[in-house]
């Protein structure tokens, strides 16, 4: 008995000491081994608390396992879910599958047999994301549809058809639903489309569609004429759910044609604007637009981060103007706003207390204007990261611009593959005019954007960044290569070439005592067929769509 | 077996000719033709991928195209090295996919 006694002490002890939970608590490092949802945490700040791996020892982390995703089309652009012991992943074509998280090996996978149409539309046929809850894998399709899958098996539970998607110009979901509650909410893609966006609201146990939020608002002083009926809109990137308010966060989309605003001349709510929904109901607590009347393609679609600071609750926003938003998150009134970037001439500022453009550039009919930032943005739509340990936001910066040529075009929601934008092309892109380097990582106070430290790139960062409690910061560039920065200094750690770029989420997880860092490797997506004119270094990478897991030595 | 591989193989091969028989292919040098498949270039937003010129992310300058390829790209999409191209039957009549075939062929290395 006393040897029993022993052993089980011994086997608790080495337990502890191998255990990876951080022993700070607080907001963002609740459910530690686990990443369950696109941001890790409902305030989104994708920080892991584990701090198994840090700076000490990241110089000795080796591949744990490797995975392929299946078609290589579009690049995989998935933040995969870990949650106790098991990876939940999609990719192209909408295959998603579950994996054991110790060795990569597939527990089951699923793949819907989609509308032929999907060759067709505009954004197709990528995913960034699953979500989890209620025992279910939810996904939203790229024809459309809410589908939910048991979380065990992998087999179909239900599905609904949500979008119009034959007549809304192949208006669809790329992006996974948010579990609010009992609830789900699947944000359509739209800014491109012609089309009006929506936010839909959907029973998670029955797939039942409760409510539709129209991003496109039924107001002729915000939409003169039928200026509205092909608005756009949308909202392509998850949302945050605070449970906390029981509050939907979502930002929303560009509004069209994307470089014409003749005919819509309002403010065009609410395209570009962060949406507070209730998503029992759909009902809209309140809104605040960040970019009024866009006309350089600027969608306010990226992550909503939460905060509580002085006794405030804030929200944190960057929009693909690189403006990030400090606002109150009760009412969305403002508190301060900085640029991720002084190269910008799209305005000449913004009005940090009442949100005004200021000094708005408009683009000619017919002519080139140079436009900075670019229609990538400031930051492209992969999240930045949080780490509460160093008070830091760390985010991708794109510091190049474009050219923008407005030309007339009709509305037709059946062109499928032509975007509704007003223009040939996205805009033909160019370097910084003063030479400066076209990317960097770096590293900011996220109310006020005070810089700590930068990480300059010859190509910019294409990937949603990761933070972690062992004082590290992971960030994956185009051409393939996973860096380890010290978060509190920018120095570089340790790298890897993962052999194709990254455009995707890097998380952390762990099971059984050790910590993994799992990142999805495979370039493409549309800054793959883009990018090389500027970037030349890009169009040799070869495309994949791969996970691999890293891990320390035993 | 092989008899059967070697019939669907010889099938293919007719029905791949009888989908665009040679006579069938218009006069893609018509300067008429690759002006009017160039506004459709634009207008379709191919120069999204490929440039104003051709010569974009995805250059068509430096390839060496063959007129029904083009075609059949256009017309279906394409996918290949993780990219995509999406398809255009049916939003784009035969006659129109030939003049932007047309104004493709124009500016491929092969026109050079």
């Amino acid at each position: 008995m006393g040897k029993l006694i022993f052993a089980a002490s011994l086997a608790l002890t080495c337990l502890l000491s191998t255990a990876t939970v951080a022993p700070a608590e607080g907001p963002g490092t609740e459910d530690p081994n686990n990443w369950p949802q696109y941001n890790r945490t409902s305030n989104a700040w994708r920080y892991s608390p584990l701090d198994q791996i840090n700076k000490d020892n990241v110089n000795k982390l080796s591949v744990a396992w490797i995975a392929q995703g299946g078609d290589i089309t579009m690049g995989i652009q998935e933040t995969p879910l870990a949650i106790d012991g098991v990876i939940y992943s999609i990719t192209s074509g909408n295959r998603v599958a579950a994996l054991d998280a110790k060795t990569g090996q597939e527990i089951w996978n699923y793949q819907p047999k989609l509308d032929p149409l999907t060759k067709k539309v505009l954004f197709s046929p990528y995913s960034r994301g699953v979500a989890v809850g209620d025992g279910k894998v939810f996904i939203g399709t790229v024809d459309g549809r809410g589908i939910a899958l048991d979380q065990k098996t992998g087999k179909e539970i239900w599905q609904v058809q949500l979008t119009d998607f034959a007549n809304c110009h192949g208006c669809n979901f790329t992006s996974p639903p948010v579990v609010a509650g009992d609830m789900l909410t699947f944000g359509s893609t739209a800014g491109e489309l012609a089309t009006q966006g929506k936010i839909f609201g959907v029973e998670a146990k029955s797939g039942k569609k409760v409510w539709e939020f129209n991003t496109i608002k039924d107001d002729p002083k915000s939409w003169p004429g039928t200026s509205g009926k092909y608005g756009g809109g949308g909202a392509w990137m998850p949302g945050t759910y605070d449970a906390e308010t029981n509050t939907v966060f979502y930002g929303t989309g560009n509004p069209g044609k994307d470089f014409i605003n003749e005919d819509r001349q309002g403010d065009n709510l609410y395209t570009d604007s962060i949406v507070a929904l209730d998503p029992k109901t759909g009902n809209l607590k309140w809104y605040r637009q960040e970019i009024k009347q866009d006309v350089w393609d600027y969608d306010s679609a990226y992550e909503v981060l939460l905060f509580k600071k002085d006794g405030k609750d804030l929200i944190v926003h960057m929009n693909k103007s690189g403006y990030v938003f400090v606002l109150d998150k009760n009412d969305g009134s403002i508190e301060n706003i900085w640029p991720v970037s002084d190269l910008k001439n799209f305005v000449k500022d913004i009005d940090k207390r009442t949100g005004e453009l200021i000094g708005r550039v408009e683009l000619p009919m017919n002519q080139e204007t140079l436009i900075c930032p670019s229609t990538f943005g400031g930051r492209s739509w992969n999240s930045g990261a949080y780490n509460p340990n160093t008070g830091l936001w760390y985010n991708n910066v794109l510091d190049f611009c474009g050219y923008l040529k407005p030309v007339a075009q009709k509305d037709d929601p059946k062109d499928y593959g032509t975007g509704h934008i007003g223009a040939s092309d996205f805009g033909r892109l160019v370097m910084a005019p003063d030479g400066r380097k076209p990317g960097r990582l770096d590293a900011r106070d996220p109310f006020t954007g005070e810089r700590k430290w930068t990480h300059e790139m010859d190509v910019p960062g294409f990937a949603s960044v990761l933070t972690t409690g062992g004082g590290l910061v992971f960030n994956g560039d185009p051409t393939g290569i996973l860096r380890a920065f010290d978060a509190d200094t920018g120095k570089v750690l340790w790298s890897f070439n993962t052999g194709s770029g990254m455009r995707s989420g890097i998380i952390s997880y762990a099971v059984a005592g050790e910590q993994y860092i799992l990142v999805p490797s495979g370039w493409g997506s549309y800054a793959a067929i883009l990018l090389p004119p500027l970037f030349p270094q890009l169009e040799k990478v070869p495309a994949a769509s791969t996970l691999i897991a890293f891990k320390l030595p035993k | 077996m092989m008899y059967k591989l070697v019939l669907m193989a010889i099938a293919c091969i007719f029905i791949g000719d009888a989908a665009y028989p040679q006579e069938d292919v218009p006069n893609l040098k018509d300067p008429k033709m690759i002006a009017a498949g160039h506004d459709l270039f634009l207008q379709k937003q191919c120069s999204r991928c490929h440039g104003e010129d051709g010569k974009g992310g995805v250059n068509l300058a430096r390839r060496d195209l063959d007129p029904r390829g083009v075609f059949q790209s256009i017309a279906d999409g394409r996918m290949g090295s993780g990219l995509r191209m999406p398809a255009s039957r049916d939003v784009l009549t035969d006659e129109e996919i030939w003049k932007a075939t047309a104004y493709v062929m124009s500016i491929s290395q092969q026109a050079k």
